[in-house]
């Protein structure tokens, strides 16, 4: 196993900058969440699915999408969870600040969902089915981070 | 054409596992001694040292010490300013080749080196940055 | 028709939170050793080596350049792999692929991983899409706590119950002498108040992170007849892959489309029409204990939201009708390189006659799942009988 002999680790910080290629479609999304405060998906013209995040194929079906559509910007929680545990954000290298709370959020009118954060870390006020709306910033940029989180509603689950 | 760029980084830290051979080869460095071992199969003598011949696919277990000495058989230059300079150097007795800095040498003399020694850094600690780099021997 | 291949022998190294005796060369090197010596064979006997590892987690990047000599690949053909969890079973199935086509006679599939030398959430979490998913996501137990909470909604299982499964895998751990994690004396009330790390996923539902190496060895027909006493014969493999965004199919543990759609096609292969009645022992790729009774449900051992009944009624358990993981699995041992790698070699060797005190009596059709992030799996059949 590890034996009682000492050995040396020798650290390394790989830390690397990424550009990453918004692409078409995504560059559409976040113009206009970045201009309007609102959110879209592209439909399937076979299936009808509609994506988000919005994409040039469906996979299902191998079809081009070049429908969009307005969702949300409310949704439903289909899984959640509260993050506890503490762990080193890569796009950091430091440890990312817990506990958060997030879920898989389908927005009203998109088939596929989308992680992220919701503004509890109660989890005995969170629950699959609960409704869900997004919190724009006032002052956006252009990507997902234009949501602050989605704000849980009161009232009736789906 | 969208070319909307997403600037992100990826930045994780690691901690490489020395293990107990190249433990002794990086402390041997902090003493100012540099390492090897030597096949027993095919004699191939390998800085750093390893337990285990891949060749021979056999233990290990000869150590021997090799000077802080050796030829430099290639080199590459970096342009920058100082130029960064890199050397393949074979030590005196190793079949293997060592990667690390030349320098105490311009890169217009670097086609007349032949033979090139280590200058150990003042601050050891068991890295192989114990040897700040080679430099020639004219 | 392919050509029929067999697994002949396998070498693992006792996995732990942290080998730091030996470089991950070194690990490799361990690994490989054993597998040659239970297949007495030496390197020159193994045409091709084929490499599983993911690189994320130790930061070392082409293991296959640098650590060529440690794991036998010196001037022999060689590939390596990097499929995330599935990458142990994308491996073995390639093997399986070099020998079935004519081209390589005798194969030799590696998976390894050193995880204490990285960050494993952290590598994981790059795994998530950096524009969509990545600043949200939490690495593979964030990934699992989403999926469970719909899982558990859907099928009303319990936290109970997942529970279970993290006994199992722990108490069958101490009859594995490879295993990392060995708790002979955990109950489901250890796992109920253990750490939450995000809900439901508490500490004892979850994975280790281990350093660890299997070597795994594939023959054609005639050279596994000579060199084992009872190879264990590659009856179906199959792979099946998923849309790509962590959101795209949100019932994610409920409904495992990849793994439905693999373990299905490979079923059919191998002439499986009822895989609870004939398999008689599942290593499955259980990262969590919720995600072993999903894939109970998904790999039809019972029907849809029934994964938690499976587990009380003690079907699952070593002495039950189809035991799954006697080897302690995922949850006990997870070297992510090797992990899916690992199912294969003790789906063999449960075959072969030689998982020792964990041993299925007259076990003679096995199944092996890796697990890539939900996005994709692969699945293998073993059968005592040539297929």
């Amino acid at each position: 196993m590890s034996g009682e002999e000492k050995t040396l680790r020798v650290p390394f910080l790989l830390d690397t900058e990424y550009r990453y290629a918004v692409g078409q479609y995504g560059a559409r999304f976040f113009t206009e969440l970045r201009d309007h405060a609102r959110l879209m998906g592209v439909r399937c013209p076979e299936c009808g699915r509609v994506y988000v995040p919005p994409r040039p194929v469906c996979g299902i079906c191998y079809r081009e999408l070049h429908e969009w559509v307005e969702v949300g910007p409310e949704g439903t929680i289909v899984g959640w969870t509260v993050v506890r545990i503490p762990f080193i954000d890569p796009m950091t290298g430091e440890q990312r600040p817990v506990p958060y709370g997030f879920a898989i959020i389908r927005l009203d009118g998109a088939s596929t969902s989308l992680y992220h954060f919701l503004d509890e870390t109660d989890e005995r006020r969170i629950r699959v089915g609960r409704r869900v709306r997004a919190v724009f910033r006032e002052k956006r940029e252009g990507s997902l981070r234009d949501i602050l989180h989605f704000r849980l509603l009161e009232g009736e689950d789906e | 054409m969208s070319d909307w760029i997403v600037r992100q980084r990826i930045r994780i830290p690691f901690q490489y596992t020395a293990g107990r051979v190249l433990t002794r080869f990086l402390l041997g460095l902090a003493e100012r001694r540099i390492w090897a071992t030597r096949c027993e199969g095919c004699g191939r003598v390998y800085v750093p040292p390893r337990g285990f011949c891949g060749r021979c696919w056999r233990e290990i277990t000869q150590w021997e010490e090799v000077p802080a000495e050796g030829e430099v058989v290639s080199y590459a230059v970096r342009p920058a300013e100082p130029p960064v300079i890199f050397g393949l150097i074979r030590l005196d007795g190793a079949d293997t080749l060592l990667v690390h800095y030349l320098s105490d040498v311009a890169p217009a003399d670097l086609e007349r080196v032949r033979r090139v020694r280590a200058v150990w850094s003042a601050d050891r600690t068991g890295s192989i940055m114990d040897i700040a780099y080679f430099a020639p021997v004219w | 028709m392919p050509r029929r291949v067999a697994i002949i022998a396998t070498g693992q190294t006792k996995h732990a939170a942290r080998r730091l005796d030996v470089t991950i060369a070194e690990l490799i090197t361990e690994a490989v050793t054993r597998a040659l010596e239970d297949a007495d064979l030496t390197l020159r006997d193994i045409d091709a080596v084929l490499l599983g590892n993911m690189e994320p987690f130790e930061g070392f990047l082409f293991p296959e350049l640098w650590a060529v000599e440690a794991w036998g690949g010196y001037l022999k053909p060689s590939v390596k792999f990097n499929t995330g969890g599935t990458v142990g079973t994308t491996t073995a199935i390639a093997a399986y692929y070099y020998v079935a086509s004519g081209i390589y006679d005798t194969v030799m599939a590696i998976g390894f991983q050193k995880q204490s030398e990285g960050h494993t959430q952290t590598a994981i979490t790059t795994v998530g899409d950096p524009i969509w998913e990545r600043s949200v996501m939490a690495g593979a137990i964030g990934n699992f706590a989403v999926m469970a909470t719909t899982y558990m909604h859907e099928s009303g299982v319990t936290e109970e119950q997942a529970a279970k499964a993290a006994v199992k895998a722990r108490r069958n751990a101490c009859l594995n002498e490879y295993a990392h994690l060995q708790m002979p004396d955990i109950t489901v009330e250890d796992v109920l108040k253990s750490e939450m790390l995000a809900y439901p996923v508490k500490r004892l539902d979850m994975c280790p992170q281990s350093d660890g190496a299997v070597a795994v060895i594939f023959a054609e027909e005639s050279k596994a007849v000579r060199l084992a006493p009872r190879p264990a014969w590659i009856a179906a493999v199959a792979t099946a892959h998923e849309q790509q965004y962590m959101g795209d199919s949100p019932k994610r543990l409920a409904e495992m489309r990849s793994l439905i759609a693999a373990s299905r096609r490979a079923y059919q292969y191998a002439g499986i029409t009822n895989p609870r009645r004939e398999l008689d022992v599942a290593e499955i790729y259980e990262v969590a204990s919720f995600a072993e009774l999903a894939m109970y449900e998904n790999l039809g051992f019972c029907a849809k939201g029934e994964g938690g009944k499976l587990i009380d009624a003690g079907v699952t358990e070593l002495t039950g009708e189809l035991p799954v993981n006697p080897s302690g699995g995922v949850m006990s041992t997870n070297p992510i390189g090797a992990t899916a790698l690992i199912r294969v070699a003790e789906a063999a060797l449960q075959i072969m006659g030689k998982a020792g005190r964990r041993q299925v009596e007259g076990a003679r059709t096995a199944l092996a799942t890796g697990y890539g992030g939900n996005a994709w799996t692969d699945v293998i059949i073993l059968t005592r009988e040539k297929p």
